[in-house]
C-alpha cells in the first residue's frame, strides 16, 4: 500500500476525519507548550539569601585539587564540633567566577565564598560583600589584630574590611637540593646553598646550566619562568616598580625601575643563558623532572613536588634581585554576600573562625597561614617550605588593589611574554601595555 | 460544501500553525527575545553586578572602532577563515570526488573521515594539545627523528593559528565532504558520457561539468564555512587561551573574555552585534557573486 503524496487534495470528508484525529494532538501539543512556560519562571534564580535546604552552611571555593580534601576534613570537623552541616561545593576555578558573579548578581549566592585577594576591589566596588566589622565586634575573643597587616589590609576595600584572610602564598624559590650538591653549591655543613643575592643567583644559575652534548640546547637549565605575570611583579616589587602608579590612577611598567627589572628578566634568556625562552617548554614539569634547578612558583605548588618521586626540592625566600626585598603573594579570603540573612551571617562566621583558627591544618596542603599566633607554633616551624617561604610575608606584594586588575592583567600577561620571546623590547613593550592598561583606567 | 471546505482548510492551517507553536515559542524565547535584548545591552554600560546600567547610546560601537584588540581579534578571525574556509572546502571535495569512484571500502573510509565530525570541540582540542606539544607530541617527535627541529605550535605567535586552522581542518571535513558527495552524486552520468564523447579530459570535465553543477553545493559549503570561522571560539579558549601575543585572539573569544571575564556585557553585546553584521554582509556577498553568475549563466 503507497502512501499518497503530501500535497494531494484530501476529499472533504478525509479531512474532516482528520481535523478529528488532529485535535488529540493538539491538545497534546498546547499542553506542551504551556507546560514549557510554565517552566519558563521556575527557572529564574531564588531571591538572595534564601534558607538552604536543611539549614546547612553553603560554602563554595575552587579547591580542586589535594586542598579540596583537606578543606573538607576541616569541614567535617567542624560540623562534628559544632553541629552546624555544611554544603560545600567545590568549582573549578576557572568557572568559579562566572558562577560566583552570576549567583551575587541575580540571586542564589552562597553562605559563605571564597574570593582570591586580587579580586576583592572589584567585587567590592559592586558592594556584593558584607562588612566583617559587625562580626568581628560580635566576637570579642577573635584577635583581628592577629592577622598579618599587610594580608589584613588586602582584605580591605575603602576603609571598610570585607573579607577574612584564610591564608597567604607567596611566592618563594624552588630549587633541587640534589643538583646543587652535585654543582658543588653547598654550605659548609655540605647542604644545598640557596642564593641569597643576584650575584649569588646568576653564579649558582650558570653552574647549574649544562649543555651537554654541545649543541647550544641546554639539557638542564639553572632557572625557568614560570607563572610570568607573577613572576614579573616578583622582580618589579623588588625595584619598587610596580603594574600600576601608587593611586592606581596610572599604568607603571613604562616607568624606568619597572624596565629595568624587566631587563633583568630578559637579560637572563638573552645575556645570561641561563634560562630558557617561555616558549614550548612547561617549566614547572622541567623543574619535577630534575631538568630545571630553580623556580619561583607559589607555595601551593609543593603538594605537586611532594607527590614527585626522587625529586630533592627545598624552599627558600625568593633572592634580592633589586634594591628590595619584595614577592608576590596571594590570598584566599573569606567573604559573605551582602544581602545574607544576620542569622545566617552568624553561622557562617562561626565557620570562618575555625576555619581561621585551624588555619595551620590548612597550611600542612600548602599555604602560609595569616595569624601570628599559628605562624609562631612548632608545628608549622616543621613545614619546612612554609616556613621559609613566610618569612617573606612583611614583604609580600598583591596584585594592585583596583576594581580594574582583572581587565588590565590581561595586557601584563602579554607584555611580559613578548619581551621574554624577544618579539618585543621592554619598552615597546611596556609602552603598549600600559596604553591599553590605561585606556582601561580611563573608562568610568 | 464550498464554505465548509474553505473552513475545513482554515482549520487545518490553524492546526499547522499550532502545531510549529512550540517550536516559534521556543524561537522567540530563545532566539529573538535575546537578540532583541542583547541589542539593547549593547546600548547601555552594562555591568553584571553594577545596579546602574546608564543608557549610553551607540558609545560601546563608538569604543569598538578606538579598541586596537577589537581590531586584532578581526583580523585573526579573518585569518583563520582564509586558512580552513578554501583549503578546508578544496580538500573535503578531493575527498568526495575519491570516495565517488566508487572505490572499494568506501564506507569505512566513509565512517574513518567522518568521525572527527562527531567529537566534540573540547575532545578535538585536548587530542590536538597532546599532537601539538613541543615535548611529548608525535608531530614533533616524527619532527626530530627527520632531524629537523622541534617546533612551537601553539606557544609561537607566527605558527598558533595555523596549527588551529589545521586542526579544525582535520575536524571539519568530514561533514563537508558528505554534503559534496551527496552533490557529486546528484550530477547526472550522461552530462560526463556527453564531454567525454566531445573529448573532454579529467581536468575539463572537472571544470565544465563537476564546478557548474556543484555550485549551489559550494555555495552552500563556502557560506556555512565562512560563519563557522567566523565563530570560531573553542579551538582558541581551549588551546591557547587568545594568545600567544593575542595572535588567537578570535572575536567570539573577545566576545567571550569581555563578556565573561570581565562583566562588561554591554561592550560584549555590541562586539557580538558587529560580527555579526560582518558575517550577514560576506554571506550576503556570497550569495550575490554566486547567484548572479547563475543567473548570467541562465541568461
Amino acid at each position: 500500500m503507497s502512501r499518497p503524496p503530501t500535497n494531494t487534495p484530501a476529499p472533504p470528508g478525509a479531512l474532516a476525519a482528520r481535523l478529528r484525529r488532529s485535535r488529540a494532538a493538539l491538545g497534546a501539543v498546547l499542553g506542551l507548550g504551556i507546560a514549557l512556560l510554565a517552566l519558563l519562571p521556575a527557572s529564574c534564580g531564588r531571591a538572595p539569601g534564601t534558607v538552604a535546604e536543611g539549614g546547612a552552611i553553603r560554602f563554595w571555593n575552587g579547591f580542586t585539587g589535594p586542598d579540596g580534601a583537606t578543606m573538607e576534613r576541616m569541614t567535617k570537623r567542624f560540623t562534628a564540633e559544632t553541629g552546624i552541616p555544611v554544603r560545600m561545593q567545590i568549582i573549578p576555578w576557572a568557572t568559579y567566577y562566572d558562577k560566583l558573579t552570576l549567583s551575587l548578581a541575580y540571586g542564589d549566592a552562597p553562605d559563605l565564598f571564597v574570593c582570591h585577594a586580587n579580586r576583592i576591589a572589584e567585587f567590592a566596588r559592586y558592594q556584593v560583600f558584607a562588612p566583617i566589622a559587625p562580626l568581628l565586634a560580635a566576637d570579642p575573643s577573635f584577635d583581628v589584630d592577629d592577622i598579618i597587616p599587610r594580608v589584613r589590609s588586602a582584605a580591605t576595600y575603602c576603609g571598610t574590611q570585607v573579607a577574612l584572610p584564610l591564608d597567604c602564598h607567596p611566592q618563594g624559590l624552588y630549587y633541587n637540593a640534589r643538583l646543587f650538591r652535585e654543582a658543588g653549591i653547598v654550605d659548609a655543613g655540605g647542604r644545598a646553598a640557596p642564593p641569597r643575592t643576584l650575584d649569588e643567583f646568576l653564579a649558582a644559575a650558570r653552574r647549574l646550566t649544562r649543555d651537554e652534548d654541545g649543541d647550544g640546547q641546554p639539557e638542564q637549565w639553572g632557572f625557568a619562568f614560570t607563572w610570568l605575570r607573577t613572576n614579573w611583579i616578583t622582580f618589579l616589587s623588588q625595584f619598587g616598580a610596580g603594574i600600576l602608579t601608587p593611586d592606581l590612577s596610572r599604568a607603571a611598567l613604562a616607568e624606568p625601575p619597572a624596565l629595568e627589572a624587566t631587563r633583568l628578566m630578559r637579560d637572563l634568556i638573552y645575556r645570561y643563558r641561563v634560562a630558557p625562552k617561555p616558549e614550548g617548554i612547561d617549566a614547572w614539569m622541567g623543574f619535577r623532572q630534575g631538568r630545571v634547578a630553580m623556580a619561583i612558583e607559589g607555595i601551593y605548588m609543593i603538594s605537586s613536588l611532594q607527590t614527585q618521586p626522587g625529586l630533592s626540592y627545598a624552599g627558600a625566600p625568593v633572592p634580592r634581585f633589586g634594591p628590595n626585598p619584595g614577592v608576590w603573594g596571594g590570598s584566599h579570603m573569606l567573604c559573605l554576600p551582602r544581602d545574607l540573612p544576620a542569622e545566617r551571617q552568624a553561622r557562617a562566621w562561626r565557620l570562618m573562625r575555625y576555619l581561621s583558627d585551624h588555619s595551620l591544618d590548612w597550611a600542612a596542603g600548602g599555604q602560609v597561614p595569616v595569624r601570628r599566633s599559628l605562624l609562631r607554633t612548632a608545628r608549622f616551624r616543621r613545614m619546612t617550605v612554609q616556613y621559609q617561604f613566610s618569612h617573606q610575608l612583611p614583604y609580600v606584594v598583591f596584585e594592585p588593589p583596583s576594581p580594574k586588575s582583572n581587565e588590565v592583567t590581561p595586557f601584563v600577561d602579554s607584555a611580559i611574554q613578548a619581551v621574554l620571546l624577544g618579539i618585543q623590547s621592554p619598552r615597546a613593550a611596556a609602552a603598549d601595555a600600559s596604553r591599553r592598561i590605561n585606556q582601561v583606567l580611563e573608562r568610568p | 460544501m464550498s464554505a465548509s471546505l474553505s473552513s475545513a482548510r482554515r482549520q487545518e492551517a490553524a492546526t499547522g500553525y499550532l502545531f510549529a507553536l512550540p517550536y516559534l515559542l521556543l524561537f522567540l524565547v530563545f532566539m529573538v527575545g535575546p537578540m532583541a535584548y542583547g541589542f539593547y545591552i549593547s546600548l547601555h554600560e552594562w555591568h553584571i553586578l553594577g545596579r546602574q546600567k546608564p543608557f549610553v547610546g551607540l558609545a560601546n560601537y563608538r569604543a569598538l572602532l578606538a579598541d586596537d584588540l577589537f581590531g586584532i581579534a578581526m583580523l585573526n578571525t579573518a585569518y583563520f577563515a582564509l586558512l580552513t574556509v578554501i583549503p578546508g572546502n578544496a580538500l573535503s571535495l578531493l575527498l568526495a570526488m575519491g570516495l565517488n569512484a566508487r572505490i572499494r571500502g568506501e564506507t569505512a573510509l566513509k565512517t574513518a573521515f567522518y568521525l572527527p565530525v562527531v567529537l566534540s570541540v573540547a575532545v578535538v582540542a585536548i587530542i590536538w594539545r597532546w599532537a601539538y606539544s613541543t615535548e611529548f607530541g608525535w608531530i614533533n617527535h616524527y619532527l626530530r627523528l627527520l632531524g629537523l627541529p622541534p617546533a612551537a605550535w601553539l606557544n609561537s605567535p607566527k605558527l598558533a593559528m595555523p596549527s588551529l586552522a589545521l586542526m579544525s581542518i582535520w575536524w571539519g571535513a568530514g561533514g563537508q565532504m558528505l554534503i559534496y558527495l551527496a552533490g557529486l552524486r546528484g550530477i547526472p552520468e550522461e552530462l560526463y558520457e556527453a564531454a567525454m564523447i566531445d573529448g573532454a579530459g579529467a581536468r575539463a570535465r572537472f571544470r565544465h561539468v563537476t564546478l557548474p553543477m556543484l555550485r549551489p553545493t559550494l555555495l552552500f559549503c563556502l557560506v556555512m564555512a565562512v560563519i563557522g570561522s567566523s565563530q570560531v571560539f573553542g579551538q582558541s579558549y581551549i588551546l591557547t587561551a587568545g594568545g600567544p601575543l593575542y595572535s588567537t585572539l578570535t572575536v567570539a573569544l573577545y566576545m567571550y573574555q569581555t563578556g565573561f571575564s570581565l562583566y562588561r556585557l554591554g561592550y560584549a553585546c555590541a562586539v557580538a552585534y558587529a560580527l555579526f553584521v560582518v558575517v550577514l554582509g560576506i554571506t550576503l556577498v556570497q550569495f550575490r557573486l554566486l547567484y548572479a553568475r547563475r543567473e548570467g549563466e541562465a541568461r
